[in-house]
């Protein structure tokens, strides 16, 4: 049995933004600072720091002060639970349609 | 394509597409299929029109272990029925006396084509809420199919 690090419901509130996706797949790149995570949108700083903060409790993201920046990169273990369960979903569907091709095929 | 939170798949049966759209929209049909062997399906409604609801509980057999005896229903509204090509639906499942802590809420899209009496098969499924525990009602039932393919591997043996 496949124990979660974090609880799943965080992970997938984080995911349901499609600000907050792009944000962390521009992450997953590499480090980046809260002023240059934000400069693609047309948004304030104070509605990017919400989007973070979100994605921070969900633990897909960790921010390190660096001087006066505040650089934000992937946590790799929030998004390892994300892709673990996805995996486990799509296995999941993968086994019903194998059921579904030996239904069909001895019926 | 959003691979974060979809899944998507592709397949090909040896059937012409009017069979696998009775075998995914016939209540009757669908308790063959839709679960692992060990898995009874006491409760199968389908109401098949734009805003009509379907309903399928799974229960876990004595042969599940663990598991006997949990209940997982899914509950879903569709939001396009075109027959025989495409099936769209907003659905949730659970483990039943768990609704709150292991609701999954999906957006499925099935897409079915024929060819030369072949059928394709274009399914995604996006996640859009998940429970905090809504990784257990996956792992239950996924032991039900690992079971279902032992038994199979060694009947083929």
């Amino acid at each position: 049995m496949v124990e979660y690090t974090f609880p799943l419901d965080n992970i997938f509130a984080a995911l349901a933004d499609p600000t907050r996706r792009d944000i962390l797949q521009r992450v997953r790149e590499g480090e980046l600072s809260v002023s240059d995570i934000a400069e693609p949108y047309d948004m304030s700083l104070a509605a990017i720091s919400k989007h973070l903060k979100l994605l921070e409790k969900a633990r897909l993201i960790t921010k390190r002060k660096q001087g006066k920046e505040r650089l934000v990169s992937v946590n790799v273990q929030g998004l390892a639970d994300a892709d673990e369960y996805l995996q486990q979903y799509k296995e999941l569907w993968e086994q019903r349609l194998d059921s579904l091709s030996d239904y069909l095929a001895n019926n | 394509m959003d691979p974060i939170k979809e899944v998507k798949f592709e397949r090909e049966f040896e059937a012409p597409i009017q069979k696998v759209w009775q075998a995914w929209t016939d209540p009757e049909q669908l308790k063959k299929w839709w679960g692992p062997n060990d898995v009874t399906i006491p409760e199968c409604e389908v109401d098949l029109k734009v805003g009509g609801k379907i309903r399928i509980v799974m229960e876990a057999s004595e042969a599940m272990g663990e598991y006997a005896g949990t209940r997982w229903p899914m509950e879903a509204t569709f939001t396009a029925v075109e027959e025989p090509t495409k099936l769209a639906y907003e659905a949730k499942a659970w483990t039943e006396g768990m609704e709150a802590t292991t609701t999954i809420e999906t957006v499925q899209e099935l897409t079915l084509t024929e060819e030369n009496g072949k059928t394709k098969l274009y399914l995604t499924a996006a996640i859009h809420k998940a429970g905090p525990d809504a990784g257990m009602a996956v792992q239950g039932m996924q032991y039900g199919y690992a079971q279902q393919f032992d038994k199979l591997a060694e009947y083929l043996k």
